[in-house]
């Protein structure tokens, strides 16, 4: 029996575009589950709080299948959990240790989902989600200055090149000083400020040029396209 | 913040929110102070009033750069950025709304500053209320926060009247905008 | 009825300054082609602003459009109008604003695309596009939503040879199509019988012409003479590139080097090759600032190159050299290297007294044409008198009055003992550098060395 191609493609389509659909939709359930439950940190009585310790436990393994490297928020907390035991030895004594420890956890408990929506959802993805909420004009200011980002980094680091090469103070360890942040800012981040400045004036005109602000309703690329 | 700005003065302000959070991305490794967020935060918050000239555009910058942090998973990532960058913006945009005009520019931006960094450490004291921490500790770390944070944002609220003023002797600031002087 | 008329413009930027437009006429029809040329600086691209109906200033004069009018415009440099990342979201920009509906777009992009002669993926990031791509992208992005006139500035200055001639077949198919293209452009003679009407700007008017500043060209190298002293006198090496493979980590080979190449003291050499072939990041090894390049056999005034160790001694000028000024003043601006290498800072002065720029000596340098910022850029650089100098492509986008002063600039750098290796997309005469290294199909070579060996031979 033959199978009408065109029929196949149709079906083909629709599978993508669901497909599509529950990434985004998985994306946004996953926003939720992280405000979710870093709110719950907060809110949840210390005896339910073993509840959140196993959600939150499978999460950074679910990271960690995922291989995210999990060093930095372990040294944020190690750093709470010094400063935070070191406070509580000093105004309350060994008796009220163990509260200490409690309110470190339940910091730390607020943090882990963040890293986690961060470390398994796709910036993008997730720029698509927030953007859901955004008037269309800011949506496309957050596209353009996510689009401008390797330009930036890399305008940061020629400037900061040139004006060493200058004989400005910036090097890394001229900067350990103080004293010559200013330098920093006048050389490396006021030219890039002007830089910037003029960008967004051509940026705008640019866009403008193209009849940005003008139709009622902008229609949208088809995006779906790049997930083939 | 509907769409009352300028194409230009919106993209500008994205920009600022973006070398905001690139700027903490590379900082954050090399400093092991806590606060000196607030000098970033400051500078470029202030900055955005200066150049845009109008209240609302703080809070703008504080939204993006907490959507595009967190997009780029800088900081501890998740929701909670959002109200660390935008906490302070709001507070400041607040102030603004309140003192505009009546000091010169340097202490207008000194106390908007103070107000930015109280409001950042409010935040985390509240948070350490709701994790049920005693109240003589989080108001410790309230204080220890607010000093740290605050040297940092007066630092940064010095030097932005510099800024700005060199920005207008160059002719890149809009002619609606007020003299730095 | 015309496309477009301008009558009696009047147009300045400060209202106590000179008027930039003064008392302006022009029409456009459908299929013209008008080249307007002029000094830099005298207002051409504020008239590309003013047809296009997005200068930010109000202008005196009368302006009428058809109705159908449907203006695209690109300007100069394509990097600064990129709006999104992918080449087919780019182009549909103007779809989405005009409200196309999103099934349609397509056909439209890929119809746009091929009209620029790019066949290219249209997921194709905006990234990896060479910058005579990026340039005919932009153009796609305004031919997409089918614009009766079209707007150029200064298309020349951006591409190499080879994009120039892929622009000009584009040009020739849209103005057979009923296009009207207004550019502004130094160098019409790249686009030949294309253009029907060629103007200057002068003193805000349109006159019939092209603008040719009388420039004397005494910047000629005596070059036998200066081939023969240094033969003599073996000067001695300051910059020594040995064979190697010139690859990022974990990418292609961009060229190889079989033969060590030198630089001596007294000389100027031209690094020559098309956009995106290497030549910026070669540069940038030699200054120890390139990243992901690994070890390289290069060796700069006898040390392996590294950020900060050659103080005044070596001197680099990027492209765009203008984004390196800060200060208030010219003056501190080319006083600041002095002062921080404690060098005598009059010489900030006598440079500025050298070019005959004193009269910019209190001005901002932010508010200098393009011309005069990179001028200054590279005086304060040349100030410190460097041992080596390495310049990115300092000719481009300069007019002739402002190629003069960089070719004084380099050749009293050079009787100085100074060593210059500058980049060029252009191919370079002999008789204005000593010697020019290419990179050609993969290959740095020292060309004008296999040259004299043929004329001996």
């Amino acid at each position: 029996m033959r199978v009408n191609p065109l029929r196949r493609l149709a079906v083909g389509k629709r599978r993508r575009f669901l497909g599509r659909l529950n990434k985004t939709h998985y994306c946004a359930l996953a926003l939720l589950l992280s405000l979710l439950l870093s709110t719950s940190a907060f809110l949840l009585p210390s005896s339910a709080l073993w509840i959140l310790v196993a959600l939150n436990g499978g999460l950074v393994v679910h990271g960690l299948l995922l291989k995210k490297k999990i060093s930095a928020l372990l040294k944020i907390a190690t750093v709470q959990l010094v400063t935070t035991m070191g406070l509580y030895y000093l105004f309350h004594g060994e008796s009220q240790l163990l509260e200490g420890a409690v309110v470190v956890l339940r910091v730390l408990l607020a943090m882990l989902p963040g890293w986690w929506l961060s470390s398994t959802q796709p910036p993008e993805r997730l720029g698509e989600v927030l953007s859901w909420g955004l008037p269309h004009q800011w949506a496309f200011v957050v596209a353009a200055s996510l689009s401008l980002l390797p330009f930036m980094s890399r305008e940061l680091k020629e400037i900061y090149q040139i004006q060493c090469m200058r004989g400005a103070r910036i090097t890394p360890k001229a900067l350990r000083n103080p004293k010559n942040w200013p330098e920093f800012i006048y050389c490396v981040l006021l030219p890039l400020l002007i830089q910037l400045l003029k960008l967004s004036k051509q940026m705008a005109i640019s866009a403008k040029l193209r009849h940005f602000g003008n139709a009622a309703k902008a229609t949208h690329w088809p995006s779906t396209r790049d997930s083939e | 913040m509907k769409s009352h700005f300028e194409l230009e003065d919106a993209l500008f302000i994205g920009f600022c929110a973006t070398l905001l959070v690139v700027l903490k991305s590379m900082l954050r490794l090399k400093l092991g102070l806590s606060g000196h967020s607030m000098f970033l935060m400051t500078f470029f918050y202030l900055l955005c009033y200066g150049a845009v000239g109008r209240v609302g555009c703080i809070t703008a910058c504080g939204l993006l750069a907490g959507i595009v942090a967190m997009m780029l998973s800088v900081g501890k990532g998740g929701p909670l950025i959002l109200l660390k960058f935008g906490l302070p913006a709001v507070a400041m945009d607040l102030t603004l709304l309140m003192i505009a005009g009546v000091f010169k520019l340097r202490w207008q931006c000194v106390i908007v500053a103070l107000i930015g960094c109280l409001a950042w450490a409010s935040k985390g004291w509240v948070e350490n209320m709701l994790a049920g921490m005693t109240h003589q500790i989080a108001l410790t770390k309230f204080a220890l926060n607010f000093l740290q944070g605050g040297v940092f944002a007066i630092g940064a609220a010095l030097i932005v009247p510099t800024v700005l003023r060199r920005l207008q002797s160059h002719d890149l600031l809009q002619d609606h905008h007020k003299q730095y002087k | 009825m015309n496309l477009i008329e301008l009558k009696g413009i009047h147009f300045g930027y400060d209202t106590h300054q000179v008027a930039i437009l003064d008392d302006l006429h022009l029409s456009v029809n459908h299929g013209e082609c008008h080249c307007i040329s002029g000094a830099t600086g005298c207002g051409k691209s504020s008239l590309l602003h003013l047809i296009a109906g997005e200068l930010s200033r109000p202008f005196e004069g009368e302006m009428i459009r058809h109705p159908a009018l449907m203006v695209g415009l690109v300007m100069q440099d394509p990097n600064v109008q990129v709006l999104r990342q992918s080449v087919g979201a780019e182009i549909a920009f103007a779809l989405e604003n005009l409200g196309t509906p999103s099934v349609k777009m397509l056909e439209k992009v890929q119809q746009a695309l091929r009209r620029v002669g790019l066949y290219i993926s249209i997921d194709t990031p905006v990234d990896v596009l060479s910058l005579g791509q990026k340039y005919r992208l932009m153009l796609a992005a305004q031919l997409v939503f089918e614009p009766n006139l079209l707007l150029l500035d200064e298309p020349w200055t951006q591409l190499d040879n080879h994009g120039v001639q892929e622009l000009y077949f584009v040009l020739k198919s849209l103005l057979s199509d009923g296009v009207a293209i207004v550019m502004v452009e130094h160098h019409p003679q790249a686009f030949g019988t294309l253009i029907s009407h060629l103007w200057q700007l002068e003193q805000g008017k349109l006159v019939a012409g092209l603008y040719l500043p009388s420039v004397p060209r005494e910047h000629k190298l005596n070059v036998t003479a200066a081939k023969a002293t240094t033969s003599e006198s073996c000067a001695e090496e300051r910059v020594r590139i040995s064979p190697h493979r010139f690859q990022f980590t974990g990418r292609e080979t961009l060229f190889r080097c079989a033969n060590t190449l030198s630089l001596a003291a007294g000389e100027i050499v031209a690094l020559v090759g098309d956009n995106g072939s290497g030549k910026s990041s070669l540069l940038k090894a030699l200054a120890g600032i390139q990243a992901d390049i690994g070890q390289l056999p290069f060796s700069v005034l006898g040390k392996r190159p590294k950020l900060g160790i050659y103080g005044p001694n070596l001197s680099l000028l990027l492209q765009r050299p203008n984004r390196q000024l800060f200060e208030q003043t010219v003056l501190t601006e080319m006083q600041f290297s002095l002062r921080r290498f404690k060098l005598p800072l009059t010489r900030a002065e006598q440079m500025l007294a050298q070019l005959s720029l004193m009269g910019l000596a209190a001005a901002s340098p932010h508010k200098l044409s393009y011309g005069q910022q990179h001028i200054i850029a590279l005086a304060s650089l040349a100030c410190l008198t460097p041992k080596v100098l390495l310049l990115d492509d300092p000719f481009a986008g300069l007019d002739s009055v402002h190629c003069e002063k960089v070719w004084q600039l380099l050749l009293q750098l050079r009787q100085q003992g100074c060593a210059i290796l500058l980049s060029s997309h252009r191919e370079m005469s002999l008789d204005d550098v000593d010697r020019v290294w290419h990179i050609e199909s993969g290959f740095l070579l020292d060309r004008s060395e296999s040259m004299e060996q043929s004329y001996a031979g």
